[in-house]
């Protein structure tokens, strides 16, 4: 479909409009460079876990996944795992303490899963990851970051997980508690 | 004999089969562990600066 740009003059038509408004839909998906929104899932009430689906596709090589809102039922961080494989993830995090400034530094090595991803605590749920290659037949890596609200660390970490295998989702499982409600985002940067 | 777990996967929210819940433990006890090291670390560390009777914002000065 093609867009149309209007200038001064020009006739716009309900059919003309409709073209550019499917444009602005559909084709940033395609467009290289672009962060493309692919689904949302809401977490549900006191649940242990959540699963999320068809998040991963041939259709991007690289994934952001934000999780806000909701709550924990107790204090903890969240776990994540590539739907489907319990081993051989390796982590790498930094944290800082802001009351003072100290650091303090953590890891995961051969882990069942990224131990500690995001805050899950009484006060909300809070994660921002990266990921890449999910999808493809290869190891897959990425990034952390989170500040937990009950004054303890601000945390910047790096995951490996040293599997071949191509995985379409994702699972979340906090360290303590259950969590109820919050909102789970995955969007795509588009491949160039 | 592992715990029962309310497990959501998508929209649909169901008790967790006995291999979930064991991989659900599993998850739980690393990252438990792994916070308990963190606290552990950070109580050696206010040890250590109890000792030589510096605070954190001075070590943090001093070191960078």
């Amino acid at each position: 479909m093609a867009l149309t740009t209007y200038v001064s003059g020009t006739v716009l038509t309900a059919a003309s409009l409709n073209d550019n408004l499917a444009y602005a839909v559909t084709v940033p998906a395609s467009t290289p460079g672009g962060l493309v929104f692919i689904k949302t899932q809401t977490i549900g009430t006191t649940v242990s876990s959540v699963a999320v689906s068809d998040a991963f596709s041939a259709t991007y090589d690289n994934y952001f996944i934000t999780i806000n809102d909701g709550i924990s039922s107790a204090n903890g961080v969240l776990t994540f795992i590539l739907t489907g494989s319990t081993t051989a993830y390796y982590a790498t995090r930094l944290g800082i303490v802001y009351s003072g400034g100290t650091t303090s530094f953590g890891s995961d090595n051969n882990a069942a899963s990224v131990t500690s991803a995001g805050v899950s605590q009484t006060s909300g749920l809070y994660a921002a990851i990266t990921v890449a290659n999910p999808f493809i037949a290869k190891p897959s890596y990425g990034t952390f970051s989170y500040q937990g609200s009950d004054g303890a660390n601000g945390v910047l970490g790096f995951w490996n997980h040293r599997v071949s295998t191509s995985f379409t989702g994702f699972t979340i499982t906090p360290s303590t508690g259950t969590l109820t409600g919050g909102t789970i985002r995955v969007y795509g940067y588009a491949n160039s | 004999m592992a715990m029962t777990y309310k497990i959501q996967i998508d929209d649909e929210v169901r008790d967790a089969t006995e291999e979930e819940a064991a991989a659900i433990d599993a998850q739980v006890a690393e990252a438990e562990a792994q916070v308990a090291a963190l606290a552990a670390k950070a109580t050696a560390r206010q040890a250590v600066l109890d000792k030589l009777g510096l605070t954190a914002e001075e070590v943090t000065a001093l070191l960078g």
